[in-house]
């Protein structure tokens, strides 16, 4: 499992790949995702398969639920907070 | 609840449709009278619009891999004059229980999926310096697996009062609109509730639009009586901006609509008040509109 630290510089690396245009030192760990279209419909799917390739196992569906996704602390909280050793 | 519904002045057509009459139809056109009125509240501008809605422009926005098992397509049968003339001969399959199509034609048409998708085909490529409030009621076509009177129809009809303009703009417009449905739910003795929502989508497991609706809601239904929504808020952000390079200083326009179901509003007060009583119910909220207004002045 990953620390909180590694989770967040992976997302800020991914959501970097996707948004070319964004610098990477302008994505916070409370920048909203959704409202500043980081995170779209297209892209979503993907953000899950990584989720799980960090967490080494399928995300637990009952965790996605509204505001799942709206941050990078917002995800960690949701899928890592807690469930890691 | 039963297939069969005894309402004075609905005809009921097993191809999932409904024919209205005498009070019932009068309740239509006095509910829809409200809904305008609400409408005019946010100054809307009207639209009347026609059935078909072009398919190009539905691909904009992806509905064909979102909703394929709902879209409804308005074919005809190519030009070729023995293809037509097979069809004459031979209308008919063998059971004699559906047509025998020849070659059809390119389809270029749906008949109208949702009342609003009229607005931004009407205002693509348009550049607003205020908000725009639209309202219209389109004959809606769905397809589905099975049919209900007044609750679940092939085609039926939508009221939708539809805002383009900034985030806050459409925020407050929704906003402003779920206290009017839920104060008119309220003021009409409907048990109603709002409840967060996502589309039908085909396959949703697969659908990344699904997955954005369940961690991002942007639609919610006031559900009657625990099992139909006869309304919802919707907020599209800036996809039919974007879809329809409709701008907003300078920026995708965000929309966002409230919508009626006509015909499950018409159950939802029948069920409760029986038609007359429904008329006056709704009578009475016109004589005094205001009443469900107060304290929101647009």
């Amino acid at each position: 499992m990953v620390t909180e630290s590694q989770l967040k510089e992976a997302l800020r690396s991914w959501l970097s790949q996707k948004n070319p245009a964004v610098p990477v030192e302008t994505i916070g760990d409370d920048t909203p995702l959704i409202d500043q279209r980081l995170l779209t419909s297209i892209q979503v799917m993907d953000l899950a398969l990584f989720l799980e390739d960090l967490r080494g196992e399928p995300l637990d569906m009952t965790r996605l639920r509204a505001g799942a996704f709206s941050s990078i602390n917002a995800i960690w909280s949701t899928f890592f907070a807690g469930v890691s050793a | 609840m039963s297939e069969t519904l005894e309402i004075p002045g609905l005809t009921w057509r097993p191809n999932g449709q409904s024919v209205l009459s005498g009070d019932l139809l009068a309740l239509y056109r006095d509910l829809d009278g409200g809904f305008r009125w609400l409408a005019e509240q946010s100054r809307a501008l009207e639209m009347d619009v026609p059935p078909l809605f072009p398919a190009e422009a539905l691909q904009r926005i992806d509905y064909f891999s979102s909703f394929p098992h709902l879209a409804t397509f308005a074919c005809v049968h190519a030009d070729e004059p023995e293809n037509l003339k097979a069809f004459a001969r031979e209308p008919w399959n063998s059971q004699g229980d559906e047509l025998r199509l020849g070659t059809l034609a390119p389809t270029q048409n749906v008949l109208t999926p949702a009342a609003c998708y009229h607005v931004y085909l009407d205002h693509a490529g348009s550049r607003l310096e205020a908000p725009l409030y639209v309202t219209l009621c389109a004959k809606c076509f769905r397809r589905e697996t099975h049919y209900q009177p007044l609750r679940r129809q092939w085609a039926f009809n939508m009221r939708e009062v539809v805002c383009l303009g900034k985030p806050e703009e459409v925020k407050a417009f929704l906003a402003r609109h779920r206290m009017v449905m839920q104060r008119l739910a309220s003021h009409l003795d409907l048990a109603c509730e709002f409840e967060h929502a996502t589309d039908p989508f085909f396959n949703p497991g697969a659908s990344g639009k699904h997955l954005m609706q369940r961690v991002d809601p942007v639609k919610e239904e006031l559900v009657f009586s625990h099992s139909l929504a006869i309304g919802s808020l919707n907020y599209h952000r800036s996809t039919f901006g974007e879809a329809f390079e409709i701008q907003r200083d300078g920026e995708p326009v965000h929309t966002g609509c409230v919508a009626f179901g006509m015909e499950r509003w018409l159950f939802a007060l029948v069920s409760v008040h029986g038609v007359l009583e429904a008329r006056k119910r709704v009578s009475g909220w016109l004589s005094t509109p205001h009443q469900v207004m107060e304290g929101l002045a647009h």
